[in-house]
């Protein structure tokens, strides 16, 4: 078997579990075989132009630890939130659900390598009816070496919940994150992650999510931390479902950060909401990458994407590739980009109201990020992701 | 309190837009600008409240024994100078009440008074609103956000209200009014005459000055003041137009 | 689709016919020899040999792109000829010396070469297959100062210019197809306006295929001194045949400070049968230089014909305050399929873009824009603007919108926005209400989606590119 260079490491470290089921050994054999042969994406992966990934390739990371806190609140009957360890042990049949095919085919060599490495993650799984209320949340705090969470949220339909993802750490380390989604038939899924990594670390999170008829899915993603971080969202629609995503990066230093989306109707009549909001100031640069996909037969469906971004210092840069690729007639889509710096008459309205220059750019910068997070439902939550974009913005 | 002296301007590296203005203000006074588009109103006000992209090419504006033209937007603001904008800017996710409470505070501090706190500030707000007529909610929104055009005018008004200014701007504070929106602004502006601040009118119609009775007006024709004179200077060129003044 | 809607398909290409001529061919096949051949066939200088074979060099190292939307099975470049001119005895002197045949073959094309028959204020160079046959106006022009002839003629009567702009702007190596073209390009048109000249007519190149299995490599170059203005327009047809014919044209473009160019092309290359048998594969690279300061180039194209269409005419905005437009319209019906769209560089300060693209897809078209704005550091207080609509016409079609949006500089505003929609039934509906047939509603509504770029052809060109919009969409609908 070809081993590409990069990837030698991580199949040195990899050692089966005798204690494992047969189905989880199997699959995570074949998710290394894919990594191994595969390798790191290159700049020439058309969904990694825009990433550079020498921090990775330059320093393989060794297993490492990190701690996971699991916040269920009040947990209702028909709830299941519990770590992935113990959902593997507890309940097989939900945790068979994380790993899908496209872990073992290679495509995406990162969730590959999870798959093959994972030790741990979170499971939350409702039945039918049950709604969640107040949110449940998820702390992860890291130090070293390479840390694979493998994560799974499974709505049975009619059922509803709110879950916020909090990874936070300190030194050299790197997580790497794989959520798989499913949302039920009129289920509702709020679903926000606040990445605030230690300026050293890096971050990988891919979530795939599949909706089915009628569901909801909101995504809400805070960027604030890492030196090199990576989202991908991936969404497959169902019919009639509602699709909001939106995240916001804040990135100062040579701080590095991506946002990839693909969003995938292939059944009639749903709806995509899409808004990004980019803040990069000194050498920092981000990268916003959305496709909007739309198969034949997928009629009425209404997409709309918004990309913005602001420059902060002469040295800061952005990438944004905004696609869509229509193949159905009866269809609304709409993308829209923009990169600049704030607005000039703006900041003179402010100023000539008497608020001082850097005063007046917090607060534009604020408004112009928190829009992202407008359709967060929940008051609280929304105080609490504007608590941190404001944090950031008095820490410059 | 402000003395304009023989002030040139032009639009960054290009024409020419204020030829040599010199005014003078006093406390207490009503002063209304006039003249056809085009003539440097709007510059002449924007160049006083500190915008960017003009060159001052010659002469000076003093206010309260200050180089204004060396002061920041903010200073300015803070120091009593408020512009009403003839196209008050909307900034979406800015609350209107969260923006007031800031500059209030800014020039508060800047002067070495106490910040108001929330409660003292509402009830500053509350009295205030009266006084334009302006329904609770729009001060929810973000700022100027969804307003119709008379809202921004009233909001400007009553930004002024708010903020107390020594000396207020207002840049073409009538267009795109109706009457009764005219009247409440009128209104707002009347009760907001004081001895100790002077109020400059920048218009092209005397429909303005109907309701609030200036003290002197001038016209500025091709960046000159080209003639002064007191409120009935404003009555002759309602009924001759600016040609009939010789402009 | 219906009978009738298909024979209107199948007739609406009006230019397939072939020309019965005598002609002058490499053998097939690419290599050295036949570029040696291609060269002293045209009396050309070493220096430009050397060019050519350093050129195929760099070709025989590149694959195909592979990044676009297009699908075609694998083109075999040996088997095609890469060098094909209708005999003449010798090169023409004047109009009265170029084989009636090929005169006649123009009138259909509806370019009368006769000067006296001419349309006014146009001057044509038309080239058929590999070669210029006739130039219009030149004498006049040529009072002017400006050049205007076919590329052989400029190689060899203005030399030093060729030699100074010649691959400037499209490197030899820019691409796999730039490069091929660079290896056995045969003719094209030259143009060069001298400084504070205002060209006072349209020129215009006129293309036709009409050999079959050759391919077409013209080579055009405009250069406006400073000060100078020069408005260009290209057409192309070719015959109706059952094989795809390779057409992978350069044209490089240089405003010095102060010039303008303004590059307008109607493309109505054969687009193959409603089955996707034949037609042109149209892989073009095209760029300009905004060279000098406060020069604009503006490219504006309407892209109906070819079975596949490859091109991004792009502006290297360099001098400062330098301005780059591109205004596109393409449309694939049947089963074409087009990938295009514009490449806006921006490298000195105060430059702007506006870029406006209308997509049509019907029929099995697949319809891409693909667009690349570059702000580098340098290139302060810039601006873009672009918008791409898209409009699908029947439910096998395709829209694709690949923008990619890089900024290095924070004084600088970038604005891009884009959408999607079909013909709504009540547009249809509200026209044919009104006494219009389906197929009149059908041009009525494209032509008024597409208006913002048609405004922008000379006026000649924006009556015949209208009439070809309609054309190019028959039996799309109903």
């Amino acid at each position: 078997m070809a081993v590409k260079t990069e990837a030698a490491p991580y199949l040195d470290v990899f050692r089966p579990n005798a204690g494992e089921p047969a189905w989880l050994r199997d699959a995570r054999a074949k998710a290394r075989d894919a990594f191994v042969a595969r390798g790191f994406p290159s700049r020439r992966d058309e969904a990694w132009r825009f990433t550079n990934l020498r921090p990775l390739a330059d320093k393989p990371f060794e297993p490492g630890h990190g701690k996971l806190e699991l916040k269920p609140g009040s947990l209702p009957k028909g709830a299941w939130f519990a770590s992935m360890a113990r959902t593997l042990i507890e309940k097989p049949e939900i945790a068979r659900r994380a790993i899908g095919e496209s872990d073992l085919a290679g495509g995406q060599p990162f969730a590959s390598l999870n798959a093959a490495m994972f030790a741990d993650g979170f499971v939350l799984a409702l039945d039918e009816g049950v709604t969640l209320d107040p949110p449940v949340e998820i702390v992860h705090s890291a130090g070293d070496g390479s840390i694979n969470l493998r994560n799974l949220i499974v709505l049975a339909p009619s059922s509803r919940a709110t879950i916020v993802e909090r990874y936070c750490g300190e030194g050299a380390y790197w997580t790497n994150t794989v959520t798989t989604v499913s949302v039920g038939a009129g289920a509702s899924l709020t679903h926000v992650k606040v990445q605030d990594e230690g300026p050293e670390a890096i971050h990988f999170g891919m979530v795939r999510a599949a909706l089915e008829p009628a569901a909801t899915y909101r995504n809400f993603g805070l960027t604030l931390g890492a030196n090199l971080s990576r989202q991908d969202v991936q969404v497959a629609h169902g019919i009639g479902s509602i699709v909001d995503l939106a995240g916001a990066y804040l990135q100062r230093g040579d701080q590095d950060t991506t946002n990839a989306v693909v969003v995938d109707h292939a059944a009639p009549g749903a709806t995509t909401r899409e808004l990004f909001k980019g803040v990069l100031d000194k050498r920092s640069h981000g990268a916003f990458l959305g496709t909007i996909r739309v198969r034949e037969g997928a009629q009425k469906t209404d997409a709309k994407q918004t990309s913005r971004a602001l420059l902060l210092s002469d040295r800061a840069s952005v990438d944004t590739k905004p696609e869509l690729e229509i193949l159905a007639d009866d269809v609304k889509c709409a993308h829209g980009a923009a990169v600049g710096d704030l607005d000039k008459d703006t900041l003179f309205y402010l100023r000539a109201r008497g608020i001082g220059i850097d005063e007046a750019r917090r607060m534009l910068i604020e408004a112009f990020v928190l829009e992202a997070f407008e359709t967060v439902e929940q008051p609280e939550l929304r105080g609490h992701l504007a608590a941190r974009v404001r944090v950031w913005l008095e820490a410059a | 309190m402000l003395e304009i002296k023989n002030l040139h301007a032009s639009v960054d590296g290009g024409r020419e837009i204020l030829k040599g203005v010199s005014l003078t203000v006093r406390a207490g006074e009503v002063h209304a600008i006039m003249g056809p588009n085009g003539s440097g109103k709007s510059t002449l006000a924007g160049i006083l409240a500190g915008r960017d992209g003009y060159d001052i090419t010659r002469g000076s504006v003093i206010y309260d024994g200050r180089d204004l033209l060396a002061m920041s937007p903010e200073d300015r603001a803070r120091a009593g100078i408020f512009l009403a904008f003839q196209y008050p800017v909307e900034i979406p996710g800015v609350n209107n009440m969260y923006f007031l409470r800031v500059a209030l505070n800014a020039g508060r501090k800047a002067r070495g008074e106490p910040e108001l706190d929330a409660g003292q500030f509402l009830k500053t707000v509350r009295n205030k609103l009266k006084l334009l007529e302006i329904d609770d909610d729009l001060l929810q929104r973000g700022v100027n956000v969804g307003f119709s055009g008379g809202e921004k005018k009233r909001n400007e008004i009553f930004q002024m209200a708010m903020l107390e200014p020594r000396l207020a701007i207002l840049d073409e504070t009538d267009s795109g009014l109706d009457i009764d929106a005219l009247r409440v602004v009128a209104n707002g502006i009347n009760r907001l005459r004081a001895p100790n601040r002077a109020i400059v009118m920048i218009t092209h119609y005397q429909r303005l000055l109907d309701h609030v009775a200036p003290d002197f007006v001038h016209v500025l024709s091709e960046g000159r003041i080209v003639r002064s004179g007191d409120k009935s200077l404003a009555a002759e060129l309602e009924k001759t137009g600016y040609a009939g003044v010789g402009v | 689709m219906t009978d009738s809607a298909q024979a209107l398909v199948s007739d609406s290409y009006k230019y397939g016919f072939v020309t019965d001529i005598d002609e002058d061919r490499a053998p097939p096949g690419l290599n050295e020899d036949v570029i040696r051949f291609i060269s002293a066939k045209k009396g050309e200088p070493e220096w430009l040999l050397e060019w050519r074979l350093g050129a195929f060099g760099r070709w025989q190292k590149m694959s195909e792109p592979k990044w676009a939307n297009v699908h075609f099975p694998p083109i075999d470049y040996q088997a095609a000829s890469y060098y094909s001119a209708p005999k003449q005895k010798a090169a023409p002197k004047s109009i009265d010396d170029v084989d009636p045949e090929l005169l006649r073959t123009y009138e259909k094309l509806g370019i009368p070469l006769h000067e006296r028959k001419a349309l006014a204020g146009v001057a044509v160079d038309a080239v058929f297959d590999s070669v210029s046959v006739a130039t219009t106006f030149k004498d006049k022009l040529g009072e002017l100062g400006i050049i205007f002839c076919s590329f052989g003629e400029a190689v060899r009567e203005h030399g030093d210019l060729v030699q100074q702009y010649l691959g400037s702007v499209v490197p030899q190596g820019d691409n796999f197809y730039a490069a091929l073209n660079s290896a056995v390009f045969s003719d094209g048109s030259f143009v060069y306006v001298p400084p504070g000249v205002r060209c006072p007519m349209e020129l215009s190149t006129y293309f036709r295929i009409n050999a079959a299995k050759t391919g077409q490599f013209e080579r055009t170059l405009v250069i406006a001194d400073k000060g100078a203005y020069v408005s260009y327009l290209e057409g192309c047809t070719a015959p109706q045949r059952d094989e795809n014919q390779l057409h992978a044209a350069v044209v490089e473009l240089v405003a010095l400070d102060d010039a303008q160019i303004k590059y307008s092309t109607v493309q109505n290359w054969y687009p193959g049968d409603a089955e996707g048998r034949g037609g042109i594969y149209n892989f073009v690279t095209k760029r300009g230089a905004c060279r000098g300061a406060r020069s604009k180039i503006s490219w504006t194209q309407v892209e109906t014909g070819s079975a596949i269409t490859w091109k991004y005419p792009g502006c290297l905005l360099e001098g400062d305050d330098s301005v780059g437009e591109f205004y596109s319209v393409a449309v694939t019906n049947n089963r074409q399929q087009a990938d295009t769209g514009t490449k806006m560089i921006h490298l000195g300060r105060n430059t702007r873009s506006t870029i406006i693209s209308k997509g049509i897809s019907a029929g099995k078209g697949q319809n891409t824009y693909r667009g690349l704005v570059r702000v580098q550091p340098k290139a302060v207080n810039s601006r873009n603007y672009t918008q791409c609509d898209s409009l699908l016409i029947g439910q096998k079609c395709g829209a694709h919108t690949v923008p990619y949006i890089e900024v290095r500089n924070p004084s600088s505003r970038v604005e891009h926005e884009a959408t999607t929609s079909k013909i709504s039934e009540e547009q249809m509906f509200y026209c044919r209400s009104r006494g219009l047939s389906q197929e009149d509603a059908l041009s009525l509504i494209v032509n008024g989606f597409c208006k913002e770029v048609l405004k922008e052809l000379p006026m000649e060109f924006a009556v015949e590119a209208q009439k070809l919009l309609s054309v190019s969409l028959e039996g799309s609908v109903g």
